[in-house]
This record gives C-alpha cells, sequence and structure tokens, in this order.
C-alpha cells in the first residue's frame, strides 16, 4: 500500500523532472538536423525557470483564464501519476481505467481550449478552432489505441491495458495499430507537420499567445509532459518489457527507449514542413478508420 | 517520391555537420578588404575637410575654433563604414581598419578627435585647390560642416555649400530634452 | 514598333495634345502632352505593347508654376521605354487617373495625392496610401516648400478606413508586427472560418524619407549609399539603377570593365538573395531545415562578399561613373571556388526538396493568379515569371554587361507559388552560368570609374530599369542644380507585386497567407521608401486596443 503511493509519487517526479530534460534532447537532435549546434540539453529547464521568475500579464479577466494553464498541468500530472511504470501497478493504477486516462488526456485539451478562447484574440480563436479540430479527429485514434489494448488484455483496468504487447502478444491488429500509431505520433505531440494549432508564422502560438509568465511556464511543461506520455504510450503499448526484475532497471529501459522514441518524433518534425489543418483532418479520418479495422481485428481475435 | 526526398534530405544535412562557429570563444578576424572602423593619421591629414563634405552619414564634423586651429571630430555612433572618406582623402590619412568589434556603452570609445594645426595659405589666407577626378567630388573647401561638436547635435544642422545662418544657429544648439 | 514609330503614330493620332517627343538615346522616348490627353496616350502605348511600370510626380512650381506627372511605360519586345510626360498647375492640380485602364497605376496616383496634393479624378480608391493617418492634411511633404524635416502636429480623430469586410467574414489583423512579415505593415484578411474572402493593406510604415533626403540634402555621390540602404537585400540593384539613370541623364559612359564589375556584383546579390528566399519559404510553410539549410549554402556568398567588398551586404562598389573596388585576378579565381561549391550544395539543395510532397502540398495551387490577371497587375519578377509571362530586363532591356551574357530565363505556368519556387530555384543556376561568364570576360583595361570633368547638366531626365532579384527595379531621376537629383523616384519591384496580393489570396486558407506573401518575395522596406522622416506606425484606431496590443506588443512610434 505503502510502496504503492510511493509508485505513484516516483512516477510523477521521473515525469515531470525527465520532461524538460527529454524536450531538450529534441532540440538538439533539431538543430543537428539544421547543421546548428542548438541549445544546451538542459535548456529547457531554463527557460521554465526563467518563465517562472515572470510577472503574470492578464489580457483577459475571468477563471478561465486563469486556471486554464493549471487544469491543464494537472490533467496530464494524473495521467503520468497514473500510468504503471515499467509493468508495475502503483496504488492509483489499480483503480482507474481506460476511461479515465482518455478523460484526463481530453481535460488537458479542454483546457487549452478554455485559455485560447478566454484570451479573446483572433490568433487564440484560430488556433483554439484548429486544436479542436485535432483533438476530435486524433483522439478517437488515441481511444482506439487503448481499446484495443484492453480487448487483448480482457478487460479495461489500467494496468492491463497498458501491458499491452507485454502481456498478450503481438497480433495482426497490434501490428497495425502500431502502425497507425507511429503515424498518429507527430499529430499527438504537436509537432511537424501537425504543429497547426500553434504555428508561429501564421497565427504566432495560437492559443498560448495571450499567455506569459509563470501561466505560460505550466502550459509549457504541460506540452513537454504530453509529448513525453505519448511516446511512453507506444513504448508501453507496442513494446515487449524489459523483465530483469529489477524496478529501477526495467523503468530505466523503459525510459530510454521513450528517449527514443522522442528523438525519432525530432528528426521526422524537423525534415517536414507543416501541413494545412484541412489536409490535415483528411489524413486523421484516414487514421481513424486505420485504428478502427485494428479495433475490429483484436475483436476477431487476431 | 516523398520518401526519396526525405531520404535526400537526411543526407545532405549529415555531410556539413555542424557550422556553428565558436565566436566569440575563438576569435574570428575580418577579411583583408574588410571597411571597418575608419582610423585617422593625424601626421598626414592637412585638415581639408573633404571627409566632413563627402560622409553621407553627415558623422565627420569640423570646426574651426580660431584662424590656426581647426578640430576635426569623428562621430563612430553614426557611421556607416562605407569607406567614402578614406577614398576622398587626398593625403590618404584615413584607412578603413578591420576593427569590426566596437560595441561600447561609452561614446568616446568611438570618437576620434584631431586638432590640427593650420598653415594659411600666403595668397589668400585659407583655400587650397585639390585635384580630384569628378567634378562631383570636388573638396568644397569653402562650406565648413559646422556643428555643434560638443552636444553632436549634427542631424539638422548641415549643409553642403556654407550657410551663414545655419552656422550662426548652429552656435545656439542645444541637444534635445528625452 | 521603334520609339520613332511611335513616336510619330501618337503625333498623328493626337495631333496638338501632343507638347514634345524627345529620343535622348535609341532605347528611351519622351512625350509631352497635354493634362487632357494623358489618359487616352496611356491607353494607346499600351495598345500598342507598353508594360506600365511607374507614375512620377515632382515639382515645379518654382520654375514654372506647375506640377509635373510623368508616366513610364516599358516595350520590352522592342528593347525600348517610353515615359509620357505632363503638367497641371500648383493651383489645380487635377488630372484623370489612369487607374480603371491600367490598375498598376493606383498606388502610383495615390502616392502623389498624398505627397503632392494632385487629385485623380476617376481612382476606384483614393485613400491614403503613404502618409500616417494622424499626418495633417494639406501638408504635401514632396513639395519644396516642406522642409524634410518637418515634424507636424498629429491629426486629430482620424483612423485608416479599411474595406468593407464581405459578408460574414471576420477580420484577422497580420502586422504591423507578425513573425511571417520582415517589416511592419498591416494586412487585414477577411477570413470565413479559416477560407480568406477578401484582404485589405496599409503600409508604408517604414517611410524613411529617403527621396525627399537625397532631392535636398545630400550629393550625387552620397546618394548610391542610401540607395543601397534602402533594402537590406537588394542593396547593389538600388545603387546601380540610380547610378545609371544618373549616367544616362548626364550622358557618361562608363568602362567596360565597370560594367562587369557592376553585373558580377548584381548577380552575386541575386544568388543571396534567391537563397534567403528559399529559406524564408520554407520557414513560413514550417519547414525550418530548408530554412537553415539555404541559409548555410547563402552564408559561403556572404564570405564571399566581404572579401571583395569589405561587407556582408552593404556592398559600396557603385558610384557614379563606375565602381570603388577592382576584382583582381585572386579575387576571381576566389569567387569561382566560391560558385563551385554554391553551385554544388544548391543542386543537392534542390534535389532534395523538388520532389518532396510535403512540400507540394502546401505550395502547389495556392496562390493562384491567373496570366491575365498577372498582366493586369503589371507584375514582374519570379512573381510574373510563374505565371508564364516572359519577361526580364535582363534580356529585354540590357544593361551594364548583360547584353555580352547568355542565359536562359526560366518562365513557367503553373500560376502558383511552386511555381515562383521553381523559377527562383532555375535563376540560382542561370545567375552562376553568368557569373562565370562575366569572370572569364572580364575585360583587362578601362578605368573603375571614369572622369566627369565637366557638371551634370540640369534639369535632364531619365529612368533605369534593372532585373533586382525580386524583379523589374525602376529609377527616374531629374538631375538638379546643386550636385545633387532634383528628382529621384525609386519604385521597387514589390510595388506592383504587392498590389496584386489581394487577388493572390482570394479563396486560398488562412494558412496560406504567409506562403503566399512570401511567394512575392517582399521587400517592404524597397517599397515604403517615400515620404518624410518621423512618420508614426499607422495605428488602427478602429481596432480594439486590447486586441493590437495583444497583437503587436506595445511598439509604437
Amino acid at each position: 500500500m505503502i510502496m504503492g503511493i510511493v509508485l505513484v509519487l516516483v512516477n510523477v517526479i521521473v515525469f515531470v523532472l525527465l520532461a524538460p530534460f527529454y524536450d531538450g534532447v529534441m532540440r538538439k537532435v533539431t538543430a543537428r538536423v539544421q547543421s546548428r549546434k542548438g541549445p544546451p540539453v538542459f535548456q529547457s529547464y531554463l527557460d521554465l525557470l526563467k518563465l517562472l521568475g515572470k510577472e503574470n500579464v492578464s489580457s483577459a479577466e475571468g477563471w478561465p483564464f486563469r486556471l486554464a494553464p493549471l487544469a491543464a498541468l494537472a490533467s496530464i500530472t494524473a495521467v503520468v501519476g497514473l500510468v504503471p511504470l515499467a509493468g508495475r501497478a502503483n496504488a492509483l493504477s489499480d483503480r482507474v481505467d481506460i476511461i479515465t486516462v482518455v478523460y484526463l488526456l481530453a481535460l488537458g485539451g479542454v483546457s487549452v481550449l478554455l485559455g485560447a478562447l478566454a484570451s479573446r484574440n483572433t490568433f487564440a480563436t484560430i488556433g483554439a478552432s484548429r486544436e479542436m479540430m485535432t483533438m476530435i479527429m486524433i483522439e478517437p485514434v488515441l481511444a482506439m489505441t487503448l481499446i484495443l489494448s484492453a480487448v487483448r488484455a480482457g478487460g479495461l483496468g489500467l494496468p492491463g491495458a497498458m501491458a499491452g504487447v507485454a502481456a498478450s502478444g503481438f497480433g495482426w491488429s497490434t501490428g497495425l495499430m502500431l502502425v497507425v500509431y507511429l503515424l498518429a505520433l507527430q499529430a499527438f505531440v504537436a509537432k511537424q507537420p501537425f504543429d497547426i494549432a500553434e504555428a508561429e508564422t501564421e497565427i504566432l502560438e495560437g492559443p498560448f499567445i495571450e499567455y506569459g509568465g509563470p501561466r505560460y511556464a505550466l502550459f509549457k511543461l504541460y506540452v513537454m509532459i504530453k509529448q513525453m506520455f505519448y511516446a511512453f504510450l507506444l513504448v508501453s503499448a507496442f513494446l515487449p518489457a524489459a523483465r530483469t526484475g529489477a524496478y529501477p532497471l526495467d523503468a530505466f529501459v523503459q525510459l530510454a527507449a521513450v528517449l527514443a522514441v522522442l528523438v525519432l518524433v525530432a528528426v521526422v518534425g524537423s525534415t517536414n514542413p507543416r501541413l494545412r489543418i484541412d489536409q490535415a483532418v483528411r489524413y486523421y479520418a484516414a487514421l481513424i478508420v486505420a485504428s478502427l479495422c485494428a479495433v475490429v481485428l483484436a475483436l476477431g481475435g487476431l | 517520391m516523398w520518401l526519396t526526398s526525405k531520404i535526400k534530405q537526411v543526407l545532405m544535412v549529415i555531410k556539413p555537420g555542424v557550422v556553428t562557429l565558436k565566436y566569440p570563444f575563438e576569435p574570428r578576424p575580418a577579411p583583408e578588404a574588410f571597411r571597418g572602423a575608419p582610423r585617422w593619421d593625424h601626421t598626414r591629414c592637412i585638415g581639408c575637410g573633404g571627409c566632413a563634405n563627402h560622409c553621407p552619414a553627415r558623422t565627420i564634423m569640423t570646426r574651426d575654433i580660431c584662424q590656426e586651429i581647426r578640430i576635426l571630430l569623428y562621430d563612430g555612433a553614426r557611421c556607416t563604414y562605407c569607406g567614402r572618406c578614406a577614398d576622398i582623402c587626398p593625403e590618404k590619412a584615413i584607412a578603413m581598419t578591420r576593427d569590426y568589434e566596437l560595441a561600447t556603452p561609452s561614446r568616446e570609445d568611438i570618437t576620434a578627435t584631431l586638432e590640427l594645426f593650420m598653415l594659411t595659405c600666403q595668397r589668400c589666407g585659407r583655400c587650397y585647390d585639390m585635384e580630384t577626378r569628378n567634378v562631383i567630388d570636388k573638396l568644397d573647401l569653402r562650406g565648413y560642416r559646422y556643428d555643434d561638436l560638443e552636444a553632436r547635435t549634427v542631424l539638422r544642422r548641415t549643409s553642403d555649400r556654407l550657410d551663414p545662418a545655419l552656422l550662426e544657429a548652429t552656435e545656439r544648439t542645444s541637444r534635445p530634452t528625452e | 514598333m521603334n520609339p520613332v514609330e511611335t513616336a510619330r503614330t501618337i503625333k498623328e493620332e493626337f495631333g496638338p495634345a501632343v507638347r514634345g517627343v524627345e529620343t535622348p538615346s535609341p532605347d528611351r522616348l519622351f512625350i509631352d502632352v497635354e493634362r487632357a490627353a494623358l489618359r487616352a496616350v496611356s491607353n494607346r502605348l499600351v495598345a500598342l505593347g507598353g508594360r506600365y511600370i511607374v507614375g512620377v510626380g515632382y515639382d515645379e512650381i518654382a520654375r514654372n508654376g506647375t506640377l509635373g506627372l510623368v508616366h513610364t511605360l516599358a516595350f520590352d519586345a522592342g528593347h525600348w521605354a517610353a515615359a509620357v510626360r505632363t503638367s497641371a498647375p500648383a493651383a489645380e492640380p487635377a488630372f484623370e487617373s489612369i487607374t480603371p485602364d491600367i490598375p498598376g497605376a493606383g498606388w502610383s496616383e495615390r502616392e502623389y495625392m498624398d505627397l503632392l496634393g494632385m487629385t485623380f479624378t476617376g481612382h476606384p480608391k483614393p485613400k491614403r496610401l503613404v502618409l500616417a493617418d494622424d499626418w495633417p492634411a494639406g501638408i504635401h511633404p514632396l513639395r519644396k516648400e516642406v522642409p524634410y524635416n518637418l515634424v507636424p502636429p498629429a491629426a486629430e480623430d482620424v483612423a485608416y478606413q479599411l474595406d468593407e469586410a464581405p459578408e460574414g467574414t471576420t477580420i484577422v489583423p497580420i502586422g504591423p508586427f507578425h513573425s511571417s512579415l520582415h517589416e511592419p505593415e498591416h494586412f487585414a484578411v477577411y477570413v470565413d472560418g479559416e477560407t480568406i474572402k477578401g484582404c485589405d493593406y496599409r503600409g508604408f510604415m517604414t517611410h524613411r524619407g529617403i527621396e525627399k533626403l537625397c532631392q535636398t540634402q545630400v550629393s550625387y555621390n552620397e546618394v548610391p549609399f542610401i540607395a543601397e540602404r534602402i533594402c537590406g537585400i537588394c542593396g547593389s540593384v538600388h545603387a546601380t539603377t540610380y547610378a545609371q539613370a544618373v549616367e544616362a541623364a548626364a550622358g557618361i559612359r562608363i568602362s567596360r570593365r565597370a560594367e562587369y564589375i557592376r553585373t558580377i556584383m548584381l548577380e552575386i546579390e541575386r544568388l543571396h538573395s534567391h537563397l534567403l528566399w528559399l529559406g524564408v519559404a520554407g520557414h513560413l510553410i514550417g519547414f525550418d531545415t530548408v530554412f537553415m539549410q539555404a541559409w548555410r549554402v547563402r552564408e559561403r556568398i556572404m564570405w564571399l562578399s566581404e572579401r571583395i567588398t569589405g561587407n556582408r551586404k552593404t556592398y559600396g562598389m557603385v558610384i557614379i561613373g563606375g565602381v570603388r573596388r577592382d576584382i583582381s585576378p585572386e579575387t576571381a579565381r576566389d569567387i569561382e571556388q566560391v560558385l563551385d561549391a554554391v553551385e554544388r550544395e544548391s543542386l543537392a539543395l534542390e534535389r532534395s526538396i523538388v520532389g518532396d510532397t510535403a512540400i507540394h502540398r502546401r505550395t502547389k495551387g495556392v496562390g493562384s493568379l491567373s496570366k491575365e490577371e498577372a498582366v493586369r497587375w503589371s507584375l514582374v519578377g519570379p512573381v510574373a515569371r510563374a505565371r508564364g509571362i516572359d519577361i526580364d530586363v535582363r534580356r529585354d532591356h540590357p544593361y551594364a554587361a548583360y547584353a555580352d551574357m547568355a542565359f536562359d530565363v526560366p518562365v513557367v505556368d503553373s500560376g502558383d507559388v511552386w511555381g515562383t519556387l521553381v523559377v527562383r530555384v532555375l535563376e540560382i543556376f542561370e545567375s552562376i552560368k553568368i557569373l562565370r561568364q562575366a569572370l572569364r570576360g572580364l575585360p583587362g583595361d578601362g578605368p573603375l570609374l571614369v572622369e566627369i570633368a565637366e557638371a551634370l547638366p540640369p534639369l535632364r531626365h531619365a529612368f533605369s530599369l534593372v532585373e533586382a532579384p525580386r524583379g523589374e527595379a525602376a529609377h527616374y531621376v531629374v538631375t538638379g542644380e546643386e550636385n545633387r537629383p532634383e528628382r529621384w523616384r525609386v519604385r521597387a519591384p514589390t510595388y506592383p507585386n504587392l498590389q496584386a496580393v489581394p487577388a493572390m489570396l482570394l479563396g486560398d486558407q488562412f494558412a496560406d497567407f504567409p506562403i503566399v506573401l512570401g511567394s512575392i518575395d517582399p521587400c517592404f522596406s524597397c517599397t515604403d521608401r517615400v515620404a518624410v522622416i518621423d512618420v508614426r506606425t499607422g495605428r488602427r484606431r478602429s481596432m480594439d486596443r486590447r486586441e493590437l496590443e495583444g497583437v503587436s506588443r506595445g511598439s509604437r512610434g
């Protein structure tokens, strides 16, 4: 019991503390692709610290504007607190199922939307509408991934579902879903070609345009943890877990795999232009269909 | 095809590697022909004022404070490093150095002042006729660029030919208050 | 038809309305007409094959109480150009607008409404163009009576009235500060969801008073240094065009060697400009790697320029009578080596992006404009060549050493942003071709600077055309009496191209706005250079203040 609670804390600490480091590594990889040195790998920590030291400038009044960053960070922190790291369920994992995870992730996205719409800025509104369209089209793929894992694990419980391949083996459905997830990964983490909601050259950071200082730091941390989580989901559900028995070693291997996935994300992100929302939506629709097929295959036992 | 393009792009970026220079941790000298800060050689300057006359940025000023002494002031704050002063100088007293690390909080660091003792011409008291190749670059020696050297409010007080009214106005010039 | 024949035709058709005809050189025709016949004569010249370049207004009040107006047109097929001059008394400076027939003249006329107080009857959009909204009425900066450094008290309660927004659209304010723009300007884009239904432009926020300054304060040989700073990318172009115009007006012939050196500098500038554009286009569609790599290739050219001219960008090579520095055999070898490396790397860059379907999706079919529309708006440069219009000043009106060079002019007819990309990339290789020819054919002798023994004759008109990387740059010069030009009109290539941007945007998605604007390779610094200094940033007072502050983060004045 105590161990369970400790593991929850370990999860939160690991994810929250490592996310900026992983973000820094991604920036370094992007820089190398662009033939430049890039910022130091610890730059994202420094950015967050700097932002936290600044003043909160509010362009809009009202609690949605002020609470949105907190809600987003809280929701993603809750998600990472729940997941079974290195296959070990913690105090919370046993009590939740995949629906909770989908709900919390959606809550994070909705918080961003709330903040953007509360900003009363044209660019934020455009960014919010793009974010909304993206969420509507890409959340189903996430849900399908978790449903597939649940089907193969035989229940909605989170530890079983997240154990994925490690528990229930590799099948056609898993293979198809892996491909779909990889194709959707750039959209999940909002990197090129799918960083449409925050297109810098078009809408000046979109939903976050009115945010600065500590609130922006919270949003930034939210984005970093979110990208780490989606990479973690890929590793947890589709890659066989290390089974050395030693929890720290298993966790280390899994986190190293997460880093490798994020490096891949950075390479793909830096070698692609940004697509338009109408083009992206068509692409997501195809992914939804494919993910549905994967679930059907899983239901058929494949 | 998209995939072959991506492969070509990755290959294209691998070859040059990281091209970031280590400057300022390693020095980076400017090339030979670089137009950096101009430097006056006071031993060669004859005080003709040609540089002042032809500076497009109006950042070289001359003033005679008495019959024998002419002050030449170069205020690097507005210099565009075009090198016209060096071109025009009949005595080749101005060299464009290779200095480009000129940022400083103190204006004095980029100012050059020459105090020149002027001999008078024995015929008229002051004039020289210099050979120049182009009549549009003629050293207009009778028209000085009178400015308030202390306040350096040169912007709106210059003229291509001597303007006595303007001269009088510059005597009374003061820096605009903020 | 050549100038002489055209002059005869015009004289026959318009009889006494034609006051005079001049052909100071085989490729220039100046026709002086009565004010009432201006529109008809301009239309007739267009019908005879003329392409509108720019309008020029000037103040002759002290001399004969009139304001002069000139419309310039190019006859590319015949390799010559014409200027139609007229004047109106200063008390009643009304002209008939030629904009309804020649849309490209729209901005020129609006400019002189602001700057000289002329009126153009029948102009479809007689709004302020150049002066700030709070510039008081009745003060026309280009009139000689107005000092160059006048700072008038601000007018009260004024705002730029944007065009009527189409039904069901919202206004997205792009600018004055926006990350897709390199200089401050304002585009009010009317969107319906994500589709662009219209656009209005309010620019000229980076006025520096260059024309006025150079007409009142500086001397002939100081102007090239100011001209060079009109633009941070195509400086040499403006310095060369100005020098050529003055040389044409004064009848100065520079040496062949100087012409070759000018050509070399112009082509080096084209190389760096196109590579810069390639990078910027990549950045605008979110592809920062293309940006970094293209600029890495470009950096060699900047270092080369620094070695040759002493500065990365402000070459300072061109003055009246020739060039300031020589290209020695060592320098020529240096240039050849850099060209080899740049060619190799540009090829690698080109090969890796030409087949990238992701880039195709962001650029093909985007910013479409038909050839007819492009001709109507008098577009120039790669923007026009991407729409099937085969014009290039280097071939049609050869200047400097281009008559000796063999090169192709790439023209495609896809009519979209992808077309402009293809044209510019092909032009990179053509530039390298020209540079190699110029270096090999560099004439051995000839002074860098010819001697100008006599003062330049005043009140001579001339205009010069140069192919800038963005298109045709045109400078009109009237020589003056005080060792400076009396009138100097700079028409950058972005000037006509910008006027067509709203047409290009129609029907596209909002996300395409940056790349469509970027496809004309806009150089607002070049475009905005008119009027008097100290113009404050144009504020849209009709906008919600908080919105504006949110977008243009507190930078005013």
